[in-house]
């Protein structure tokens, strides 16, 4: 079985799905052709032809447009935005149409888009390449935001993505597009969405994290690990809707909870969390509930990208804080 | 690669013109160095070599245009290599070697039963300020909370017997061993379900001048060796219990300083005349504060000869993870009715206690049954 990369994995289900699947079709800016500028659509064109993969002019908001009338009229299209930064011209058509088809129609017509973008910083990219606005999806009702973090839920996650009924925000993490491989069979079998996945078992410390800060927390994890500290890691996955029994039940066990992303801190997916612990998990608490993340700025450019991003001593610091307390 | 084409110079520029070159053929070059001045319809760019080699061919002269895409310079060389994908076009995206080993993914949380304590942070960090361990406290709340008032309840049941007595004389705080004991029993009531049963033995067998100690602690091998359960230690937090291999006999010695209970490692495997030399060892240790405190530790089972003074049965206390302990009273001589006639017989009261959590009724008895046994040399 071939190792492959996250972007790599992108391409593998696209490619599954679109065989399975003749209603499925994608299109977006340059992911014809060229294959997308991260590669994520390499061949497509080549095996499924032009009617199923569509080169878009510089329009966000007319490839979601078009996306809703491809799904009402029965396809499943799977577009692209090429950066998340590009995906705010679409907005209008996500939050007025996208999300609200099924209400609006009494449950006549739904609208099975997947939207996919790559998300967040660190890869040296000019301004708009860099963005982690996921709250704002999460915060549309109507939408389910799912962020993967390895190759292998990459996969798993994509495919449930497009045989969901409802539409998807599928936030790719950038830097970890070509960082690692893994192993990933074609297999064709959908991970559930709607449920966070805990990579670590551990007894002291909850880090609950998604996307490319998986990988810093879990380095983390092996620093901790040399004192003595056991983590649990939970990748959230699926931020919208957010499976906060998961959380709970390992915040139930360990006491202390570090929540860890990339994006701005106010009003970002940790608040939620670290809400949802305080209603509901609060008598299980031996310190306050942290929250490690990026700044409320606009994201630097490239030389300052590492200033920007959260680290794993940044984690182990807010560790050893919440081990102080009980 | 041995044919190097003109990339595009800035955004979608469909041709360039050359200002100048910096090589010729059969130069040799690095890569990043200088190749070609161009021209582009916005700017005067430098072109630089995408590798190392040797210039086999240029392709055209100064002032010529380029079609972006097209030829620009050749490299010698057999093999074409062609330049490797940077997977992106703005930026660049971190590759490794990387193979990810995730172990075992759980989705959603993994199955495990928790008995986690409730508590709202105040009254932890109440419970906290009053030392009171939560896990001890039951918890009068809704859900099974443990609320302030648990907390201070528990907490004025721990601290009834130290603070706020008014002493009528001279205060003396307890300092060491005085005071290492009375922790010790106070945990030791708080903790420990305690059992005690007592019976007598027979020893008028036994001569005046015989060592009464080491044969209790005979009997007492014998009797772990009948039930092991009593050697044992149990952690009352995780519900798990250890039988022990070797027995390690805690004496527990009076003195004047208070309580002292060194360590007879290994009894198993020593003789009458090595455990009388170790406890005598003891003694003089003891007395003289020289005993090492590796010699206090480690103890499986307990024995209390208090009866070197005076006393008959008592309730002796366990110091836990210990689950047992055997105390002696005062020998004495009494009638006692053997085959039809009235004798005069020297008997040696015993009291046992043993920790109910771990070490069964029937457990205790036969322990107690066989130790008797062996001290009647019956066994």
């Amino acid at each position: 079985m071939a190792e492959i990369t996250l972007v790599e994995a992108i391409a593998q289900a696209l490619a599954y799905e679109m065989r399975k699947d003749e209603t499925v079709v994608v299109l977006g800016e340059d992911i014809a052709k060229n294959g997308g500028v991260f590669r994520a659509t390499v061949g497509l064109l080549d095996e499924f032809g032009p009617e199923r993969v569509r080169d878009t002019p510089l329009a966000e908001s007319m490839i979601a447009g078009l996306a809703v009338g491809m799904a009402v009229e029965g396809l499943k299209p799977v577009a692209e935005f090429q950066f998340m930064g590009f995906i705010y011209p679409a907005m209008d058509q996500i939050i007025n149409h996208v999300s609200r088809l099924r209400n609006r129609t009494r449950g006549r017509l739904s609208c099975p888009v997947v939207f996919r973008t790559p998300h967040g910083c660190g890869i040296h990219a000019p301004e708009h390449h860099s963005e982690s606005t996921e709250a704002l999806f999460a915060h549309i009702p109507g939408l389910r935001v799912v962020m993967p973090s390895s190759p292998l839920r990459a996969y798993g996650l994509l495919l449930a993505s497009i045989r969901s009924p409802d539409p998807v925000i599928f936030l790719e993490p950038t830097r970890l597009y070509r960082w690692a491989k893994q192993e990933v069979p074609n297999d064709g079998k959908a991970l559930p969405l709607d449920t966070c996945f805990t990579l670590r078992v551990g007894t002291d410390v909850t880090l609950v994290t998604w996307g490319a800060m998986v990988k810093e927390t879990l380095a983390a994890t092996e620093l901790l690990a040399r004192e003595g500290i056991s983590a649990e890691v939970i990748d959230v996955a699926t931020l919208k809707p957010l499976d906060i029994d998961t959380i709970l039940a390992s915040v139930e066990k360990t006491g202390r909870c570090v929540i860890i992303h990339e994006a701005a801190k106010s009003g970002g997916i940790g608040a939620e969390i670290s809400a949802q612990i305080a209603e509901r998990g609060m008598m299980f608490l031996q310190a306050p509930v942290q929250r490690i993340t990026g700044y409320d700025t606009v994201v630097p450019y490239g030389r300052l990208e590492k200033y920007y991003l959260p680290n794993e001593h940044q984690i182990v610091n807010a560790v050893h804080q919440a081990m102080e307390y009980a | 690669m041995k044919i190097f084409d003109l990339p595009d110079l800035g955004e979608g520029l469909a041709e360039a013109e050359i200002h100048e070159w910096h090589v010729k053929v059969g130069d040799t070059v690095k890569v990043d160095q200088p190749l070609v001045t161009m021209e582009t319809a916005k700017a005067v760019v430098e072109v630089p070599s995408p590798q190392a080699g040797k210039i086999k061919k240029l392709y055209g002269n100064k002032g010529e245009i380029i079609k972006t895409h097209s030829p620009l310079v050749e490299f010698e060389g057999e093999h074409d290599s062609p330049q490797k994908d940077k997977g992106t076009v703005v930026g660049n995206l971190e590759e490794s070697t990387t193979v990810l080993d995730e172990g075992d993914m759980i989705i959603g949380a993994p199955k495990q039963a928790t008995l986690a304590v409730k508590a709202m942070p105040a009254v932890r960090a109440l419970a906290k300020q009053l030392n009171v361990d939560l896990s001890l406290v039951s918890p009068s709340g809704p859900q099974g909370q443990i609320t302030a008032e648990d907390v201070k309840k528990h907490a004025s049941l721990q601290t009834n017997h130290s603070t706020k007595t008014k002493m009528p004389g001279q205060v003396e705080a307890l300092h060491g061993v005085r005071r290492a004991m009375a922790m010790a029993m106070t945990h030791s009531h708080q903790e420990v379900v305690p059992v005690t049963i007592i019976d007598d033995a027979d020893i008028t067998h036994i001569t005046a001048n015989s060592d009464i100690t080491v044969s209790l602690i005979q009997a007492m091998i014998a009797g772990i060796k009948a039930e092991p359960a009593l050697n044992a230690w149990y952690d009352g937090k995780t519900l798990e219990r250890c039988l022990m291999k070797d027995i390690n006999l805690g004496l527990a010695m009076d003195t004047e300083e208070g309580l002292f209970v060194p360590v007879l490692k290994n009894v198993e495997q020593k003789n009458p005349e090595e455990l009388r030399n170790q406890i005598n060892e003891f003694k003089k240790t003891v007395k003289a504060r020289t005993v090492a405190p590796s010699e206090l530790q480690g103890a499986t089972i307990t024995l209390s000869n208090f009866g070197m003074i005076a006393g008959r049965y008592a309730t002796p206390i366990i110091v836990p993870p210990m689950v047992a302990i055997l105390g002696c009273g005062r020998l004495r001589e009494e009638p006692r009715v053997i085959n039809g006639k009235i004798e005069v017989r020297k008997i040696i009261p015993l009291s046992l206690t043993f920790d109910h959590r771990s070490v069964t009724g029937g457990e205790a008895t036969r322990f107690l049954g066989a130790l008797i046994k062996k001290l009647e040399n019956k066994a």
